[in-house]
């Protein structure tokens, strides 16, 4: 198969000059919800996890005709490295089993066949209760970001709760949703047909206007101000589930440091910062190293530099638009003027091209990156001094690559989690969250659900 | 390879140079690339020896680049390597040539309350550049009457309320030259910093031109003039300003007011106060640079004999520095020379900045065409120029 012969089973396949209308969107939606009624809302559990974890083993067989579609079309049609692509759907796909999404189901609904029939958890038996977890008939998702895998973990969750799904995606961002659409799709068209996959500019009200009145649940994920923007437009009685903007670090106690290869742990933060090309609000833009350490926070700043020069070798950043460009070119030159005037700052960066740059700066402060490879490294006396200078982002964070010793691993955690923090994970995993994650704190799947509760 | 003994000796030179510019009207300028080259490596090394910051900054490059060919100190040196400070570095930075005790004039770039701003140091010296080159350039583009023939209503706030405004500055130096009267400033000082308008008396006395039949010259940033076209669509107004009436616009909003697309803006204008859009230009210029960009000539003739009829001015909008500034426009993915129509980052040479830098590299983009540069807007897109903390993107 190929991309130009795939069928048009959604809105995104077709043709670009192809005009899409309010009339067709409000049409797409009232067919979703018909064809949930006929095709989802009785589907066994048991049955969804298995083609659910049919469809992700596919997706990690090389030879499947869509992953390899994803692979060879995916670099030009979403602007991140092959690389990335791989490595993030890898990640993602091995951890979408069907027992991973049992115990998903099983983490947040406290049964795995609670949308199935009413049923009894100890809680529930010892008070003499089932109780019965329904999702919504129709969820709209606004996806904001350009990474492919919330969407596609979002049209999971929306599955196993038994929702038709309308996916609006940015602009250049649906290519990958739609080929994961076009793989549920393939493995069994009666679950492929309650998904539709539409790409439009944000803040098109006229086609936006009947998906919103016609979903009952909506979830965004972009800016604030989308966000704002979308929730002041729904309707009193429709659900909202916004994951706005987050940003992320890492923390590399003195114990830490000391306790692990200084390149292993260089490779790993690099791992984080590679994959996707840190444009996700997983990746780190700061890591806060603590002083006294051997390795130092320099050192390590350095080491991670190094690694991003051997990685640009191996796995390329690519391409990035002008203003891009501009905009870490003209940091860079801002970081120069600093290292040059004894601000405690070093710079490292590529030669000859914006693919890399790592600023070591005296000044704990939490500088946002201006992402695409651009890192900071700063030095800390403990995490309360990093948590004091990171004061500006606190309850934005989404999360933390800890590397500590495991004896303060623990106090730390707390320290964070009170803080604000949703997710705590070692360097190298920032990036790839179980798919059982509680998604900026909050149950992912639990969240779609309303509950029933039957006093026996 | 020229030779100064010190800037003070350079920035002599160069006011004479403007003179004569100006004298001939631009027509032949003396400064080709060559002769702008020699100039402009002079004040690098003056710079060099006298800017402790920049300096620092250039020996830094040399230590990091060691396989780079040498910062253009030799006979084949080319202005064009001259190494740039960014805009950003003037709000962290005193980018500056002159001791402590001298600077007594500080431009500081627009913003509100809490923003860093960009601080651009001056003397009684480097103010008279600075006047002697925007005065040489906007009476080039934008000839002005005097108080007998027209009106001139400047629709920023008042020098004794922004004394530290380079633009405010320059429009006063305009004003004054021409020997308008200090009331022609139609814009105040509003709580948090921000620019207002003081609207009645604006509509008033324009109301009044109109009545005269005298032409109006209404100079202003492009956030002043929606502030005025908001002002006449409250109050369900629209002028028919008089033959001759014509219009500057210095571009920017910084999320001041609603914005605008420039052609949306020109359009709106010239709907609401009937000037032409042809009678309508734009100013490029920024706190750290001493010269501005037009992208256009108005002058009081032509306005006087071609009136609405005049065509739009320049379509593609190109801008122009004058002389003894370049523009250089780079590709930001390598440092190198964008070709002709190449979208890139744009630097200015500048060499009326004689105690500061003059190679300055801003965060706009633009493409150089043949005749101008064209603006295609700002490489950031958060806010404007200056937070604390920088944007992400």
């Amino acid at each position: 198969m190929t991309l130009e012969k795939m069928p048009n089973y959604f809105l995104a396949d077709l043709p670009e000059k192809a005009v899409l209308t309010p009339a067709v969107v409000a049409e797409a939606c009232d067919a979703l919800r018909q064809n949930r009624r006929r095709y989802l809302l009785e589907r066994p559990t048991e049955s969804l996890l298995q083609t659910l974890g049919l469809v992700a083993e596919k997706w990690l067989d090389n030879d499947y005709p869509i992953r390899r579609m994803a692979l060879e079309r995916g670099a030009r049609q979403s602007g991140f490295p092959l690389s990335s692509i791989q490595k993030g759907l890898d990640g993602l796909f091995q951890e979408m089993t069907a027992e991973n999404l049992n115990i998903l189901l099983q983490q947040d609904l406290g049964h795995v066949r609670r949308l199935d029939c009413p049923s009894s958890a100890e809680a529930e038996s010892r008070t003499n209760r089932k109780s019965f977890a329904v999702g919504p008939e129709l969820i709209a998702h606004i996806t904001g970001g350009a990474i492919p895998n919330p969407a596609i973990l979002s049209i999971t969750l929306g599955l196993l709760a038994r929702s038709a799904q309308f996916v609006k995606c940015a602009r250049h961002t649906s290519f990958l949703p739609r080929l994961f659409a076009h793989s549920i799709y393939e493995t069994d068209a009666k679950l492929g047909a309650c998904l539709e996959i539409a790409e439009w500019k944000g803040g098109n009200q006229a086609l936006e206007t009947p998906l919103l009145q016609k979903a009952d649940c909506v979830t965004a994920t972009g800016s604030d101000e989308t966000i704002q923007a979308l929730e002041s437009r729904l309707s009193r009685g429709t659900r909202f589930l916004p994951y706005g903007h987050r940003v992320s670090f890492a923390y590399a106690t003195k114990a830490g440091l000391e306790n692990c290869s200084l390149q292993t742990l260089a490779a790993r933060i690099v791992d984080d910062v590679a994959l996707w090309n840190q444009r996700g609000c997983l990746s780190p833009h700061v890591v806060y190293a603590e002083k006294g350490a051997a390795p130092s926070p320099e050192q390590l700043a350095q080491a991670i530099a190094e690694e991003l020069d051997r990685r640009e070798q191996s796995e390329p950043r690519g391409q990035v638009s002008n203003p891009t460009a501009a905009i870490i070119d003209n940091r860079r030159r801002l970081y120069e003027i600093r290292a040059a005037n004894g601000r405690e700052t070093l710079l490292w960066s590529s030669r000859g091209s914006t693919a890399w740059t790592v600023v070591f700066d005296h000044d704990p402060r939490f500088q946002k990156s201006c992402r695409n490879r651009f890192l900071y490294v700063k030095a800390v006396d403990g995490l309360t001094d990093a948590l004091n200078a990171a004061a500006e982002v606190c309850g934005q964070v989404s999360c933390v690559g800890l590397c500590a010793s495991p004896h303060e691993a623990q106090s730390l955690v707390k320290q964070l989690a009170r803080w604000g923090v949703t997710r705590i994970c070692p360097p190298g995993k920032m990036q790839q969250p179980s798919i059982a994650w509680r998604h900026d704190g909050r149950l992912s799947l639990g969240d779609l659900i309303i509950w029933t509760d039957w006093e026996l | 390879m020229e030779n100064f003994a010190s800037l003070r000796d350079f920035a002599a030179i160069l006011a004479h140079l403007m003179d004569q510019e100006a004298d001939q009207g631009f027509d032949s300028s003396a400064l080709d690339d060559r002769a702008f080259g020699r100039l402009a490596l002079a004040l690098f090394r003056l710079q060099v020896q006298s800017n402790d910051c920049y300096r620092r900054l250039v020996e830094y490059l040399e230590k990091s680049n060691p396989k780079t060919p040498a910062f253009p100190t030799s006979q084949k040196a080319n202005w064009r390597q001259i190494p740039c400070v960014p805009t950003l570095a003037f709000k962290e930075f005193d980018i500056s040539s002159l001791p402590k005790s001298q600077r007594s004039f500080v431009f500081q770039s627009s913003g509100t309350a809490g923003q860093d701003r960009s601080r651009h140091f001056h003397f009684q010296g480097s103010l008279a550049l600075y006047e002697k080159s925007l005065a040489r350039w906007f009476f080039h583009h934008f000839q002005t009457g005097n108080p007998e023939t027209e009106r001139l209503f400047i629709l920023t706030p008042p020098p004794i309320e922004t004394p530290n405004s380079s633009l405010v500055h320059m429009l006063e130096t305009v004003r004054n030259r021409q020997g308008f009267p200090e009331a022609v400033f139609y814009g105040r000082l509003i709580a948090g910093g921000g620019w207002g308008l003081d609207a009645s008396r604006l509509l008033k006395d324009l109301c009044e031109a109109c009545r005269r039949n005298c032409p109006a010259a209404l100079l202003g940033t492009a956030f002043n003039f929606v502030q005025l076209l908001d002002a006449l669509g409250a109050s369900r107004q629209t002028l028919t300003l008089p033959l001759g009436s014509r219009l500057l616009e210095t571009g920017g909003y910084k999320g001041r007011t609603r914005e605008l697309a420039k052609t949306a803006l020109y359009r709106e204008l010239e709907a609401c106060l009937g000037i032409p859009s042809g009678r309508m230009i734009s100013e490029y210029g920024m706190s750290e640079l001493s010269s501005q960009a037009y992208d256009g000539r108005l002058d009081a003739e032509d306005s006087c004999l071609c009136g609405r009829r005049v065509p739009p001015l320049n379509p593609a909008r190109l801008f122009r520095f004058p002389p003894w500034a370049r523009c250089q426009v780079i590709v930001p993915e390598t440092g190198q020379e964008a070709d002709e129509g190449e979208t890139g980052l744009i630097r200015v040479f500048d060499l009326a900045n004689v105690w500061s830098v003059m190679a300055v590299q801003t965060e706009d983009l633009g493409r150089r065409l043949s005749g101008g540069v064209e603006l295609l807007g700002r490489s950031t897109n958060a806010e404007a120029r200056g937070c604390s903390l920088m944007p992400e993107t």
